[in-house]
């Protein structure tokens, strides 16, 4: 059997755990660099377009009646959704008493702060003024005005910096111990850093028993504010009127929808990261197998709620919204939507194959596709519910220019170079938890799969 | 009882169920279901001789769905435990999300009582809705409701005798291993999950949204197996409350940490419950689109629904949640037995909220048909519960080891 | 603390270090502090057993902040609309149903804000000196046992350690 040939992790130890996180943020050689800058060079691009953008306005994009909102809004609610699933990870599965999290959870969340910064980044990107944002923010002020709380676009603006400032407190509270463990066997420029970082963190009883019920509290509030967060997002377009968008499940699908390509980016930034770091011992196929699983559970509840929005359209014979239905799928843009259900709803079922799930090229690639069809999906719901409205006569298909094309590009830029950035400087496997649970990393290590019997 | 059971102090006095245990009357508990059924027959006798026939076929439907709810939902509940590899308390926890998978048989013979009624039931028999003719025609809607009824009873039976062969007793037992269950609930349980959604999704739009014909809304399926789900989680831990203490000293339900999680399904779903809810409702409130409020607006504000309505979510989320916030109430076998009976009944009021005022808008119709149509499906609902609750007891007393 | 020099006992596991807190409990010496590279169950308990601690206090600190941010969503929104009352769409002025999301998220918000305080306040965090005991591999990979006691006893607690399995004890001034 493979299991036999595999390295030691049989008698993984706490110190391997370590060597390994050390071995991970070592000096970065020239294909790091080389990578990092050719992420800040998309960065570059992007920026340059959206400083063009801010000189000539937005008309330089390819917005214009009746659409409105279109790849700024997409772009904002890909990466709102991406980052959902660090905090699913992290805090719902922690709630679960979830084991196999221990080993991505790190990842998932670091990649959920990121995410949200740079979804952040969109609304205001769409603003033809973008340096009066902060007016969405209730203050006493000399205009005598205060946000409309009515409006979705003000909950959006609560719920993203409640969300970014949690998630980034949750992830802080979590990284102490490592941090305080990094600065005990690091040396030079390296340990002042992690002094610093670290608050002088000892382990003691005392502060363990109070991280672990803040870490638990944080976990419980978490929760509710993943729901609620694209929750938020989704009531953008569910509390409009416009056909394809006002429906009453968009809550509770887009929340899905997010853990869903949230999950799969996580494989798709995983899957390399753990080959070039060599982490297999860390992060195991069983680990693998059940990141697949939540993936699939995601799918079949998309393709549920396609579903339900197909059904419920053609039950209540409203001439209105059986138009944009049949706009959406078989209109000009039509191959757009049924990409979208290709990918989210027919390639992941590929995953019902225990075989596949623990297969980490079909895994790859299937997360890229899923990503693809998620943006799909808001992109068809948003641009394409707008483009066909009530009027005909208004009609109007969106094709984006280079001005979002790079924009987005730059996007997708911003997020890998600072999550590379991150990675070489904080550990990003959580060394506390493997350790807390590295009898079941050894089982993970030694039975190497769920469906075989042990060895 | 002799004189040296009796309690030397108060405080013995006070955990007394834990250290007395008073036996089990399996007799008594069914001959009070054979009188309740009882009593339902006579209700339904009553009712249609005293020509009152929609009360009685609106209150069958109403009793049908939450008990069959219940029951279904255990058999899923059971299937979720073991897609979540949940072993936190050995075989006891599956063995009482299944205690009632009986009664799901049975509510495809019950349905016929639907099937008899339907002309009092479902408006659109009396005044067709042409567009909607497609769907909304009497045998279309009695094939596929019973043809999903029928797998739903056929796949619930398999599972359970999956579930309770010796593999699987043996894989709930090992919950430091990351072997996945046997072979065929791996198999089952998530076809049965699918099954569920589908089957309940259809059953909402067809026995409930559908006595509205022109309402709609996209989450209500979702909406209304959430809370079917819920009403299993209560029902399990209304039954665990009421065992702890019948149970001989010991026994698995006396584990604090086994309560507090079943408690805690009670607290996490109805806090999901009422996020549904408010998604739902809040894009209908801001929508205001005359074809989704009417539906709304009814129930939440005109007499003389308005109070049975605010007292869905009142059992449903507030009661439980403010009370539940604290482990020792989690545990508290007589909070969890309060708060499992306040939602049961909050389930029960928001099932006949959903289909009474679509027939019966002006007239609230709540009497002695009523209350005893619903003892006799309660008592049918008992009798079909007594075996798998013998199971539970028996397992509870002597399964406690294993588990985290 | 009591006593003019310090026992570092190092253990492997987590057992024998919450051992070897039995021990010492048994023994009536409560003078001491551990350290562990993660969150042991097995120490807490026994340490929760010396110290008769309940659980954390940082819970009602989030509490209030939930209980804070609440109120302030409420006030907030509420008050901004009467004080501002302008008809949109027909809607009430001061409208719940959507203020709801607000007195939502400031709920979380303040709640958060209130564990992550309150856990730095509680454990005595940022620290800017190391406690005395301390050994950086009970950041590692060794769980640390320091005791303060009087000269005179420390032979009795060096052997206490050991039998409970302690790798080493050192004696160190206090």
């Amino acid at each position: 059997m493979a299991a036999a040939v595999e390295p030691s992790n049989i008698q993984l130890s706490y110190l391997d755990v370590d060597r390994t996180a050390q071995r991970v943020m070592a000096p970065a050689g020239l294909k790091y660099w080389l990578w990092v800058a050719f992420c800040a060079f998309l960065v570059a691009l992007g920026g340059a377009f959206w400083t063009r953008q801010i000189y000539e306005g937005l008309g330089v994009t390819g917005y214009g009646q009746p659409t409105l909102w279109a790849v700024y809004i997409t772009d904002f609610v890909f990466w709102v959704g991406i980052a959902h699933s660090g905090t699913l990870i992290s805090a719902v599965l922690f709630l679960f008493r979830t084991r196999w999290r221990t080993a991505v959870y790190r990842c998932a969340e670091t990649m959920t702060i990121f995410a949200v910064v740079t979804a952040g980044l969109f609304p205001i990107v769409h603003l033809g003024r973008p340096w009066f944002f902060y007016w969405l923010c209730p203050y006493p002020n000399e205009r005598f005005l205060q946000p409309d709380f009515r409006s979705p676009l003000t909950w959006d603006f609560f719920a993203i910096s409640t969300y970014l400032t949690t998630s980034t407190l949750f992830l802080s509270v979590g990284l102490i111990p490592d941090i305080a463990n990094m600065r005990d066997i690091s040396i030079g420029w390296r340990k002042k850093f992690y002094t610093i970082l670290s608050c002088g963190w000892q382990g003691t009883d005392s502060q363990w028993r109070n991280f672990s019920m803040a870490y638990l509290l944080l976990a419980g509030f978490a929760t509710p504010l993943v729901l609620s967060v694209h929750s938020v997002v989704s009531w953008d377009f569910a509390t409009m009127q416009t056909p394809g968008m006002h429906s009453t499940i968009f809550a509770p699908y887009f929340v899905c929808g997010a853990i869903f390509s949230g999950c799969a980016m996580v494989l798709t930034l995983l899957l390399p990261m753990r080959k070039w770091l060599q982490i297999e011992d860390l992060v195991t196929v069983w680990h693998l197998d059940n990141l697949a699983k939540v993936i699939l559970f995601t799918s079949l509840v998309m393709t549920y709620s396609y579903g339900t929005e197909a059904f419920v359209v053609w039950y209540t014979q409203d001439p209105i919204e059986i138009m944009t239905f049949t706009q959406r799928f078989f209109g000009l843009q039509g191959y757009l939507a049924i990409g979208m259900i290709l990918c989210n709803c027919v390639i992941p079922l590929i995953l019902f194959s225990p075989r596949a799930r623990s297969n980490t090229v079909i895994l790859f690639i299937i997360s890229i596709f899923v990503n693809i069809g998620m943006w799909l999906e808001r992109f068809v719901l948003i641009a394409g519910s707008l483009a066909t409205a009530q009027m005909p006569s208004q009609w109007k298909f969106y094709v984006p220019k280079l001005t979002e094309v790079l924009i987005t590009v730059g996007s997708f830029g911003w997020f890998l170079m600072n999550f590379s950035i991150f990675t070489k400087f904080l550990p990003i496997v959580s060394m506390t938890e493997l350790k807390e649970g590295i009898t079941w990393l050894r089982k993970a290590g030694r039975e190497r799969h769920p469906y075989r019997k042990a060895a | 009882m002799s004189a040296n059971h009796q309690p030397a102090s108060l405080g013995a006095a006070a955990v007394r169920p834990f250290g007395q245990p008073q036996p089990l009357n399996w007799g008594r508990f069914s001959s009070i279901a054979v009188g309740l059924v009882i009593a339902g027959i006579v209700g339904v006798a009553g009712g249609l001789l005293t020509g009152n026939p929609q009360r009685v076929w609106l209150t069958w439907l109403v009793d049908l769905l939450f008990f069959m709810g219940i029951a279904q939902g255990g058999v899923v509940c059971s299937a979720a435990f073991y897609l979540t590899q949940g072993r936190w308390a050995g075989s006891v926890h599956y063995r009482m999300a299944e205690a009632w998978w009986r009664f799901v048989p049975l509510a495809f013979v019950l349905f016929a009582g639907v099937f008899i009624g339907r002309d009092f039931i479902f408006p659109w028999i009396a005044h067709p809705s042409v567009k909607q003719a497609v769907w909304l025609n009497v045998p279309f809607l009695f094939a596929r409701d019973y043809l999903a009824l029928g797998i739903m009873a056929l796949v619930s039976w398999w599972f359970v005798s999956l579930s309770q062969t010796a593999e699987a007793t043996v894989w709930h037992h090992e919950p430091m291993t990351i072997g996945l269950p046997p072979k065929g609930i791996r198999r089952l349980a998530p076809a049965l999950c699918i099954l569920y959604a589908i089957t309940y999704t259809l059953f909402a739009y067809d026995l409930i949204s559908s006595l509205s014909p022109r309402w709609h809304s996209t989450l209500f399926g979702w909406w209304y197996f959430a809370t079917v789900f819920w009403s299993n989680i209560v029902a399990m831990n209304f039954a665990v409350s009421r065992l702890v203490g019948r149970l001989p000293p010991g026994n698995r339900f006396t584990q604090r940490t086994v309560r507090h999680d079943f408690g805690k399904m009670i607290f996490a779903f109805s806090i999901f419950w009422m996020y549904l809810t408010f998604a739902q409702y809040i894009v209908i409130w801001y929508g205001d689109l005359p074809a989704e409020t009417f539906f709304v607006i009814a129930r939440c504000w005109h007499h003389p629904w308005m109070l049975l309505t605010w007292l869905a979510p009142l059992c449903i989320w507030v009661i439980p949640f403010f009370t539940l916030l604290s482990v020792r109430s989690k545990t508290s076998p007589t909070v969890i037995c309060i708060v499992a009976l306040l939602g049961l009944f909050g389930v029960w009021d928001l099932n006949y909220i959903l289909i009474v005022p679509s027939l019966s808008p002006n007239h609230l119709p709540l009497g002695w048909i009523e209350v005893l149509i619903t003892a006799g499906f309660l008592g049918a609902f008992m009798l079909c519960a007594a075996p798998g609750l013998k199971l539970v007891a028996e397992t509870a007393a002597t399964d406690v080891e294993g588990g985290e | 603390m009591n006593g003019d020099i310090q026992l570092v006992g190092s253990f492997v596991t987590d057992g024998a270090c919450a051992e070897a807190i039995e021990a010492l409990h048994h023994a009536k010496i409560v003078s001491f502090r551990t350290f562990s590279p993660f969150p042991s169950e097995k120490i807490a308990e026994a340490v929760d057993e010396v110290r008769g601690w309940g659980r954390s206090p940082v819970r009602k600190f989030v509490m209030a902040g939930g209980f804070t941010g609440a109120l302030t969503g409420l006030v907030v929104t509420v008050g901004t609309s009467w004080e501002w009352n302008i008809n949109t769409g027909g809607r009430p002025i001061a409208s719940i149903t959507p203020y709801v999301v607000i007195i939502f998220e400031l709920m979380i918000l303040f709640g958060v804000l209130g564990a992550v305080s309150s856990f730095f306040f509680k454990s005595g965090l940022p620290a800017f000196e190391q406690s005395s005991g301390y050994r950086t591999r009970f950041g590692a990979d060794r769980f640390g046992l320091v005791v303060q006691a009087a000269e005179g006893d420390a032979a009795k607690i060096e052997a206490l350690m050991r039998d409970a399995g302690a790798e080493e004890v050192v004696r160190e001034a206090a």
